[in-house]
């Protein structure tokens, strides 16, 4: 989980429409419109049906996640439509808009439409447990992908996600190869409200932790600030941690946008060359920094895997194959080596 | 009432219509009976053509549907008498049926015939079954046929969209009210989060959290609701004491509203409260009717009764139609203003409730966008921006028209960026012809 709680769009009121003077239009002209507005928006659906009569359809797998707007949750809902269609499966892919009413409004539809199973990363894994449970009483297999629900009294056939913890014990290897003989003092930018954060930097402070107990050259972790995984807060945070420790020689950054905002007070700073980087996730403008050298390495995730990997465990769960309460996806660490054979940076 | 007259009332109500045929003919797709009647089809298919089969497994899910059809189609099957098969039945997910063929493989049986649903009949655990278990022979498939429904006219899809629109279009009677009067309501969303908030958080912290009492609840909702009619109460004095403007009071109160959400729960979601609390939201006591949807009902006929038989709803119009003209001829302009916030924003609060119960937990998240919503479906519903007229049953068709897209788009697999843009245009369009209709 990468992405912040979003900012309170309230203000857009400000963007309040006027009431408007129309001139006289005929009711029949504007319903027209309006049907062929509607019908022309249809098209990729009713290509879909024609397809599956083609090939013997197994179904609908209805998808909601928490936002499109991330290329995160987008190339993981692109990957189960395309997966699904290998194995004649038809998709329906909506995003929840990190609105938690609006998600479960869609799952109801979703259950409506009697799918054969059901995808989500929940707004909220406590408000989406009723409608979850809903869908298990009308015996529809609920998968989760990314954001788990542990909660009571829901059924989850499976969760998919990112093994955090070990990808935060390679940035800490990645932190001890940057340093290298020298050691010294590290910062962490946190986001501790989000479960997947923590379990980063339990990771990162595990394998620190052992590195300094072996009698290596000494990383002192001195600060852990919040940076709510945004590039601002990042930002600021980083320059606080550099008034109070001059000395610093490493921040590990829980995200690519808190680690790209820590880069810009290092700029500011003139401690391009003391003070390395890591970062999290590998997004393209957090891997464009690293082809640039702006930050060390990242852990990357595999969002293409999961999407794989939830089709499969699909499969698998109509096969009557028994899920193993969780899949996780190990992330693997991309340096500028990596970057600069990508051919998907400019 | 004339039919001609009807529709210059009720315009609306055709687009509605329309809509409604458009969606129809667009999501028809294949669907098949479930309980009793499938397992009738079923049971007639197995008697039919030549041998009558020995062995029957019955593959269902464990949903209410599924079961019924199981337990009917055992009972049909046991009608035969002597010649009846012996059935075994499979209730749950496909780990189940592949345990239980795995028994039956086991112990060396034969089968002749698989009765599917047609959930049941697309599980790929019997997609291979003459390989995965040879022993078994070669049965038969047998599911219900299907027939060509639209998704979208399925009575639990209509329960369904008016169970989605039922909080908007409480809140869309006060804001209506507070429209005709000449005023506008921006706070609604904030005031909806707030109640939801506070209602969880008064059932969690002073009623007793998971094990609070339905009487206890009940008076944590009304505090709830009652705080938020106080809120209304401040913006109707702010608006007739100081003659600020509504739309300058209930924006900054909107602001309130959500700052106070946001303390009051943490920035967090509060969701220890009883199981027993989604009755409001999720009941169906009445005629299968969501108990939401019914309350709605109830107050859209009390809100017509107001606005059309009693004195109250005149002097409303009348404030909106021409305020000093209203306060020359004796209305009391001041107090029907007053009326107009309260009610607006007890009924915010009364819908924050509801969505509390729909969700089982209260967050100050809810309600984002929400006054755009309800002011769309008053606008959509024939109610003018200039205050004066409307009508109540209007507001309920706009609503109406606004959850039949949203839904329609969902079933017809459209796009939600995409679907913005075709719901901004459609209520756009909904204004249009309300123009058309009043200047012919």
């Amino acid at each position: 989980m990468n992405s912040l709680k979003p900012a309170n769009s309230r203000l857009s009121i400000l963007l309040y429409p006027h009431p408007i003077l129309v001139k006289k239009h005929s009711l029949a002209k504007t319903l027209c419109l309006a049907a062929v507005l509607l019908t022309g928006c249809d098209k990729p659906a009713e290509k879909a049906s024609t397809q599956s009569n083609a090939t013997p359809n197994q179904g609908t797998i209805g998808v909601s996640l928490l936002t499109l707007d991330n290329p995160f949750f987008k190339t993981i809902g692109d990957t189960i439509t395309a997966e699904g269609l290998k194995h004649h499966y038809t998709t329906v892919l909506v995003s929840g808009d990190k609105d938690v009413a609006k998600q479960s409004n869609q799952i109801k539809d979703f259950i409506v439409k009697k799918v054969s199973a059901i995808v989500l990363s929940p707004c909220d894994s406590k408000s989406i447990v009723p409608v979850i449970q809903e869908a298990n009483a009308a015996g529809i297999p609920v998968f989760t992908v990314d954001i788990p629900c542990n909660e009571p009294g829901v059924k989850i056939a499976t969760q998919i996600a990112t093994d955090n913890f070990g990808g935060g014990k390679e940035a800490a290897l990645a932190m001890i190869e940057a340093l290298g003989e020298a050691g010294g003092k590290v910062a962490v930018l946190h986001f501790k409200q989000v479960e997947s954060c923590q379990l980063r930097v339990r990771g990162f402070t595990e394998v620190i932790n052992a590195h300094n107990a072996a009698g290596k050259p000494r990383i002192e972790v001195v600060a852990e600030l919040e940076s709510g995984g945004a590039k601002d807060a990042g930002f600021k945070a980083a320059e606080d941690i550099l008034q109070s420790h001059a000395d610093l020689r490493g921040i590990f950054a829980i995200n690519d946008p808190a680690a790209l905002g820590a880069r810009a007070a290092i700029e500011k700073a003139g401690k391009t060359k003391q003070v390395v980087i890591v970062g999290f996730d590998g997004q393209p403008e957090g891997k464009q920094a690293i082809k640039e050298g702006k930050i060390y390495a990242d852990p990357i995730q595999f969002p293409d895997k999961m999407g794989v990997q939830i089709v499969d465990a699909i499969l698998r769960h109509s096969k009557g194959e028994t899920l193993p309460p969780q899949f996780l996806i190990p992330t693997s660490l991309y340096r500028k080596a990596d970057a600069e054979k990508d051919s998907s940076l400019k | 009432m004339k039919p001609s007259r009807l529709f210059a009332d009720y315009g609306m109500v055709l687009v509605l219509a329309l809509l409604c045929a458009l969606f129809s003919a667009l999501t028809f797709s294949d669907q098949s009976p479930t309980g009793e009647a499938a397992a009738i089809q079923v049971a007639k298919m197995l008697g039919q053509g030549g041998s009558r089969p020995a062995r029957v497994l019955i593959a269902t899910r464990d949903q209410p549907d599924d079961v019924a059809y199981a337990a009917a189609l055992q009972r049909l099957l046991s009608a035969a008498g002597s010649s009846a098969p012996s059935v075994s039945v499979v209730r749950g997910e496909p780990k189940d049926a592949r345990e239980t063929l795995q028994r039956l493989a086991a112990s060396g049986e034969r089968l002749d015939v698989v009765a599917c649903t047609q959930a049941t009949g697309a599980w790929l655990v019997f997609s291979n079954l003459q390989a995965d278990f040879p022993s078994l022979g070669e049965p038969r498939f047998v599911s219900p046929r299907s027939y060509r429904w639209p998704n979208f006219l399925k009575s639990e899809n209509l329960l369904n969209i008016a169970n989605q629109i039922a909080v908007i279009a409480i809140v869309a009677i006060g804001v209506s009210m507070v429209i005709i009067t000449g005023g506008i309501d921006l706070s609604v969303g904030s005031l909806l989060a707030l109640s939801s908030v506070l209602s969880a958080r008064l059932i969690r912290d002073y009623a007793g959290g998971i094990a609070a009492s339905p009487a206890g609840m009940l008076l944590c909702c009304l505090v709830a609701i009652f705080a938020c009619g106080a809120v209304g109460a401040f913006s109707g004095a702010m608006i007739t004491r100081f003659s600020i403007p509504p739309f300058i009071v209930t924006l900054a109160m909107m602001l309130v509203g959500s700052g106070i959400a946001y303390i009051l729960a943490k920035g967090q979601s509060i969701y220890q409260i009883p199981e027993s609390f989604v009755w409001l939201g999720r009941g169906a006591d009445f005629l299968n009717v969501p108990n939401a949807v019914f309350l709605m009902a109830v107050l859209y006929g009390l809100a017509h009764i107001l606005m059309s038989r009693m004195k109250l709803g005149r002097h409303l119009y009348a404030v909106g139609g021409n305020s000093e003209a209203a306060r020359l001829s004796g209305v009391p302009v001041r107090r029907v203003l007053m009326f107009a916030y309260i009610a607006s924003a007890s009924l915010a609060g009364l819908g924050g409730v509801i969505m509390a119960s729909q969700l089982k937990s209260g967050s100050p998240t809810y309600g984002g966008m929400y006054e755009l919503y309800v002011i769309a479906a008053v606008v959509v519903g024939g109610t003018s921006l200039a205050g004066g007229e409307g009508r109540m049953f209007g507001t309920l068709a706009g609503a109406f028209t606004i959850a039949v897209i949203q839904n329609g788009m969902n079933l017809t697999n459209v796009e939600s960026y995409t679907q913005k843009v075709v719901l901004g245009l459609v209520i756009l369009g909904a204004v249009l012809v309300d123009k058309a209709r009043n200047t012919r």
